[in-house]
């Protein structure tokens, strides 16, 4: 497994011109991850989290400022060679491959950088192309590829030394939607074959399908770590129950409210353009048939019925959110998830699980 | 399956010719890192690899090296030669430098008293012998700048993270990347050849074993000078410099179109340091001037010494270049 210890990368870099002061900005700071194989982990923050910085130093691409990473034992820095051989990165973007060279010419060429021996290549780079859905233009030059096809052949590249670690930085970026989907079953069953597999993309959709693990990060610190599930229990993330009521009056109002108050919430009332009254409700369990019981109970009509499963987006804007507050920048490690977005849940969400095993109260 | 051999065009792809050649001349050993196949049934986590004897590691390690250079040669080849116009275009511009130098030199160094200091400029055959081995030499280590040039750009295409995300080794891979840029220049050797021959019959040589001597007295310091270039490139952020300091002064100071001796001691002495003043030495010397090996020892001397002090100035650049892009990130994705 790639396991980081107390990982920090620090840049100088001047203000300004040619003789400007240094400064020090730091990329990351003191990240601990753990990169099994047989496991999609996700990596999460927002743009500036230092996600890139992070997975550069896992790709050899750039010298931690101190700290350790270690690949099934092997440290990254002494032995980066080694480590290379067994470690792949594909990043979006159509650009990581030569044009002038057709699809099975470049996954010829990367495959001799990185020894595959000659049967074994021959034979691979018929069955990358094939699952990236490039078979047919294997011998055509990647000039006249499409955007798409030359990223989806970026990621067959990726897999031509057969990696035991996968890291992917915003791999279906650009990529229309059939086809990351593809990719996302790809991304899967590498992880089940037994290959470990670090992912950032700015599609949280993509993370909580495909991630049973997730960091999140901001200004290259840890700040929680979890499932999805357990991230969006974690900051208060609830689904939400929208019910429309068509005749609303303002004893019927009191009620519905009484209710949603009674299970610990507090109902959201906007006025509908046809002058009913929409009521949401955000709420850890599913009360949808319950509120709607209350509502026909109270003499209301329902008009419509809604409801909406909590996303990671809303933890991850929830971390965001929290972490730009006071306090932030302080160095002081792991910090407590913050509470929701909306009113609704505010207070009832459980502890953030952190790197350190502790838990902080959200 | 994408196995093929031939180019959209209908041409052989120099690739399906030659890189299987290559995987036969540097056969693997059974037991060698063997990574499985591709995507394929599920199967455990790897472990480390238990060490090597030295010997076979050595010998993983010079095989390796061998695929490198021959895929990154064609590599590089295919990308920057890829149409065979461009190889036409290659005969097609050294022969019209070599025809304007010609006609402006020889109406003023035969008829005045230049010819004096240097009588070879009264000859008209001998001086179009002296320009087109110049020609010929400049072709050859200019075509590595150009292609250091153009390596400098996979800074920008997202694809030189990607070489050094591998194990491949660097100096191969820099050496490999020039050599791709001097296969095309066999073709142009071959027809200087042939037109000195049959052409301007001014060849001079004490036999037919100093063809070798020839070829690699252009080669070698060419690969050598090719990967110094290419290790300052890659790194340099500011190659348009680099060329453009590699470009006309490289001529003047290398004796490519005026003997050296006609030029300032202090430009002589910078000549000296560059490769293609010390090749257009021996090449001039062994093609023109019927000089043996033991007339031109000190010169290949020289070169040799040249080889090895590029060699190892391209071995410092890649070291410092990669530890400071390590630092600080130079090595950027796309």
């Amino acid at each position: 497994m790639i396991r980081t210890h107390d990982l920090r990368k620090t840049f100088r870099v001047r203000e300004k011109g040619l003789f400007g002061p240094r400064l020090e900005k730091t990329a990351v700071d003191g990240l601990d991850l753990l990169i099994p194989p047989g496991r999609v982990t996700g990596l999460l923050g927002l743009n500036g989290a230092g996600k890139t910085s992070t997975i550069k130093i896992l790709a050899t691409l750039l010298r931690p400022t101190s700290g350790t990473v270690t690949l099934d034992g092997l440290d990254l820095v002494e032995h980066a060679r080694e480590a290379r051989r067994r470690i792949n990165l594909i990043a979006g973007g159509e650009r990581m491959v030569y044009g002038k060279l057709t699809g099975a010419e470049n996954l010829r060429y990367f495959g001799r950088l990185y020894d595959v021996p000659a049967p074994v290549l021959r034979r691979r780079t018929g069955e990358l192309l094939d699952l990236v859905g490039l078979g047919h233009a294997a011998d055509i030059p990647v000039e006249r590829y499409s955007r798409g096809m030359a990223q989806r052949l970026s990621i067959a590249r990726g897999l031509v030394n057969d990696p035991a670690y996968l890291l992917l930085d915003e791999p279906t970026l650009g990529l229309d939607a059939p086809i990351a989907r593809d990719l996302r079953r790809v991304v899967a069953d590498l992880a089940t074959e037994g290959r470990g597999v670090l992912l950032t993309s700015h599609y949280l959709a993509e993370v909580e399908e495909l991630c049973r693990h997730v960091y999140v990060i901001a200004d290259g610190r840890h700040l929680a770590e979890g499932s999805p599930a357990e991230l969006k229990a974690a900051t208060g993330s609830h689904r939400a129950v929208r019910v429309t009521v068509t005749n609303p009056s303002p004893g019927l109002t009191d009620r519905i409210t009484g209710f949603v108050r009674g299970i610990g919430a507090e109902p959201q009332l906007a006025p509908t353009a046809d002058g009913g009254l929409l009521v949401t409700v955000h709420h850890p369990e599913d009360i949808a048939g319950p509120l709607a019981g209350a509502v026909v109970g109270a003499g209301g009509a329902i008009g419509g019925l809604e409801v909406t499963e909590a996303s990671l987006e809303d933890a991850i804007l929830a971390l965001a959110d929290g972490s730009a507050g006071p306090g932030t920048g302080a160095g002081t490690g792991p910090r407590a998830a913050p509470g929701p977005r909306s009113g609704a849940g505010a207070g009832a969400g459980p502890a953030a699980p952190t790197s350190a095993g502790t838990e902080v109260a959200a | 399956m994408s196995g093929r051999a031939q180019h959209p065009g209908g041409l052989p792809s120099t690739e399906a010719l030659l890189l299987p050649l290559a995987d036969r001349l540097l056969p693997l050993r059974p037991g060698e890192p063997g990574r499985p196949g591709g995507p394929g049934p599920v199967r455990p986590p790897r472990r480390p690899r238990p060490p090597r004897p030295a010997a076979r590691l050595i010998g993983a390690e010079l095989r390796h090296a061998g695929r490198v250079f021959a895929a990154e040669a064609l590599k590089q080849h295919r990308t920057m030669f890829g149409q065979p116009l461009v190889v036409a275009s290659m005969l097609i511009w050294p022969l019209l430098q070599l025809a304007a130098t010609y006609y402006t030199l020889h109406p003023i160094a035969a008829g005045s008293a230049a010819a004096a200091r240097w009588p070879l400029a009264a000859d008209p055959a001998k001086l179009l012998g002296f320009l087109a081995t110049g020609a010929l030499a400049w072709a050859f280590f200019f075509s590595l700048v150009q292609s250091a040039w153009n390596f400098s750009y996979e800074r920008t295409t997202g694809t030189l993270e990607l070489l050094f995300l591998s194990p491949a080794g660097r100096l191969v891979l820099m050496l490999a990347n020039g050599a791709g840029a001097l296969l095309q220049n066999a073709w142009l050797l071959t027809c200087f050849l042939g037109a000195a021959a049959f052409g301007f019959g001014s060849l001079d040589v004490a036999g037919p074993w100093m063809y070798p001597v020839v070829l690699l007295a252009l080669l070698l310091p060419a690969m050598a000078w090719g990967a110094l270039l290419n290790s300052l490139m890659v790194f340099s952020r500011d190659s348009t410099f680099v060329y453009t300091v590699l470009d006309d002064p490289m001529w003047f100071v290398g004796g490519v179109r005026l003997p050296v001796f006609a030029l300032p001691g202090v430009l002589r002495v910078l000549g000296a340091a560059l490769p293609l003043t010390g090749s257009l030495a021996v090449v001039r010397g062994a093609l023109l001037e019927r000089q043996g090996l033991a007339a031109l020892a000190p010169a290949l001397a020289w070169l040799a010494v040249l080889c090895a002090l590029l060699l190892a100035a391209a071995v410092l650049a890649l070291r410092l270049g990669e530890a400071r892009a390590q630092r600080t990130g130079g090595l950027r994705l796309v």
